[in-house]
């Protein structure tokens, strides 16, 4: 991850695209630090291809405006090859190797065929360059998309669900090649149902459903406060019922189950409450194995905001 | 555009399908040989769907009849494998990927017309010159005298049937890419292509003989032959420029203001 967020990458304004009297794209604004590993959340339908493909000039807004690495998204011409794209799924010709199919698509974008043999390596396609791109499985399909888009060295990166259809080994090959990619110093935009991979990869974060924005900001922002409970265990079990009787007579919300206590954080510092039962324990001779703040993750926030009405 | 053009010529360029081009080509010419010469007629007139006489494959331009006769029924062909070709850039997602590096989409369209129609020019003319050659083979099998085939005047009838052929098979494929760019499936274009220029162009002109004049593929037909008795060879250019524009323009400008949306 990275943290130069010092300019803007991407940033527009009220976009919007109608369908009939569906809106796919709801006066969506969206600003992109550059240098952020983006994620793009929102269920099915939410508006999250429509709104990459208005980025990449692929569908034409019906309102709304925004630039995109400094220029207007009016004339994709101007910033699209420094844009790197995989949108929808990887689409190649079947027939040729996946090497010919990069050479093909450096010529079209003027771009270097000498990288060719390097971006197979990158993606882990080295020694798979040569066969029929129908050969390929879908894990695979998906890497020479990643490499095709890396054709142009660009600046932005756009990711449409990478790791679809991708086994959990695949996904997590595909979240490294993410996190490698971040490393780089671009910004990357990416789409993608599996929540957890997004937080381990992502240092800022677009929530949106049906085509309107429900948050946009640093990842950490959002999962921040987020913590509803501070989770306690006590080294030996017997002491669970007094450690509770002991929280609660110093006011504390407990709630005993199983083998941990969960003391309530009710809008207090975490760190403050965790220093306070801590102490409280030791003072009572007893020891703590653990002591963490039950987190808030990225599914439960993004689950309360889309069902909870957050917006 | 260029780029688009030398990178349609990467992808169709490749050693296998040069094999079957040449493969395709030589039997091409072969059948179309031996058709033209076992059924040439001692005398009549060239219509749409008639064969050569023994008077045009004597005369001037007699070595590329065979050629030109046979070329008649590829545009058909052409036709079909343009629609599949264009079409299934659309409904493969490949036309998408190309619209990210090159966002100019007449660019792109044009450009791929373009680098198709060159690899088809190069085609022609092997298969012009294939089909001259087993002409000059079969030749003496009917007494025909080949004096004339070298002669300049026969040199350039063999680059005007050139031109026509090309000129119509060049229609064929501006037709196929517009049902391609219309319909955006394969399937479905290959479909409303195959009924029109197969079953109803030709079922119908049997009863409605200005369909020769009116119907593009009979229109296209005409121009491949260098002209019929239904329809002259000035009048087949003029409605096949006519027609081919209308296509053309319909396909810009449904590439140029749709959504990429497959």
């Amino acid at each position: 991850m990275t943290n130069q967020q010092t300019s803007t990458a991407l940033s527009v304004t009220g976009l919007t695209k109608r369908y009939g009297d569906r809106n796919a794209v709801d006066n969506l604004s969206i600003e992109l630090p550059a240098g952020v590993v983006a994620g793009f959340v929102g269920p099915n339908g939410a508006g999250k291809t429509t709104t990459m493909a208005m980025l990449l000039g692929l569908v034409r807004p019906t309102a709304g405006t925004g630039t995109v690495l400094g220029a207007s998204i009016d004339h994709p011409a101007a910033y699209l090859s420094r844009v790197g794209a995989l949108i929808e799924s990887p689409a190649f010709y079947p027939s040729l190797t996946g090497a010919e199919n990069l050479r093909v698509f450096a010529t079209i974008g003027a771009q270097d065929t000498a990288r060719i043999p390097a971006l197979l390596e990158t993606v882990g396609l080295d020694g798979r360059g040569e066969d029929r791109y129908r050969s390929y499985s879908l894990g695979m399909k998906q890497r020479l998309g990643i490499a095709a888009a890396l054709l142009g060295d660009p600046d932005l990166l756009i990711l449409d669900e990478p790791a679809n259809g991708l086994d959990p080994q695949g996904v997590r090959e595909m979240r490294g090649l993410i996190g490698r990619l971040a490393g780089t110093g671009r910004t990357v935009l990416v789409s993608s149902h599996d929540l957890s991979e997004l937080e381990q990869v992502c240092d800022w974060l677009v929530l949106i459903d049906t085509g309107r924005s429900l948050y946009q900001g640093p990842t950490s922002d959002l999962l921040k406060g987020g913590a509803t409970g501070l989770i306690v265990v006590p080294q030996r079990s017997a002491d669970h019922p007094a450690l509770r009787d002991l929280l609660v007579n110093r006011g504390h919300e407990v709630e005993l189950s199983d083998d941990r206590l969960t003391v309530s954080v009710n809008g207090a510092d975490v760190s403050d409450l965790a220093a306070s039962v801590n102490r409280a324990a030791f003072d009572a001779g007893m020891v703590l194995v653990e002591l963490s703040p039950n987190r808030t993750t990225l599914e439960d926030r993004y689950l309360s905001m889309v069902h909870g009405g957050a917006r | 555009m260029i780029r688009i053009i030398r990178a349609e010529l990467i992808r169709v360029l490749r050693g296998r399908t040069i094999a079957i081009m040449a493969a395709s080509a030589l039997a091409f010419a072969a059948v179309a040989a031996l058709t033209v010469f076992s059924t040439a007629r001692k005398t009549g007139t060239a219509t749409r769907r008639s064969g050569a006489t023994l008077a045009d494959l004597v005369g001037d331009g007699g070595g590329t009849q065979a050629f030109a006769v046979g070329a008649s029924f590829v545009g058909f062909l052409v036709f079909v494998i343009f629609i599949a070709l264009i079409a299934t850039e659309f409904s493969g997602g490949t036309f998408r990927a190309v619209l990210l590096r090159e966002p100019h989409r007449l660019r792109v369209i044009v450009g791929k017309l373009a680098g198709l129609l060159l690899v088809a020019a190069a085609l022609v003319a092997l298969v012009e010159v294939l089909t001259f050659g087993m002409s000059l083979l079969l030749a003496p099998t009917k007494d025909i005298a080949t004096d004339q085939w070298f002669s300049l005047d026969s040199v350039g009838a063999a680059l005007r049937d050139y031109v026509t052929v090309f000129g119509g098979i060049a229609g064929w494929a501006v037709f196929g890419t517009t049902l391609a760019v219309i319909f955006r499936s394969a399937p479905l274009a290959l479909g409303v292509g195959f009924a029109w220029a197969g079953p109803f162009e030709n079922i119908t002109v049997d009863n409605w003989s200005a369909g020769y004049r009116f119907y593009p593929g009979q229109v296209l037909g005409s121009l491949i032959r260098g002209g019929t008795a239904e329809l002259g060879i000035g009048r087949a250019v003029i409605t096949a420029l006519v027609y081919t524009g209308i296509a053309a323009a319909a396909t810009l400008v449904l590439v140029s203001r749709r959504d990429v949306t497959a």
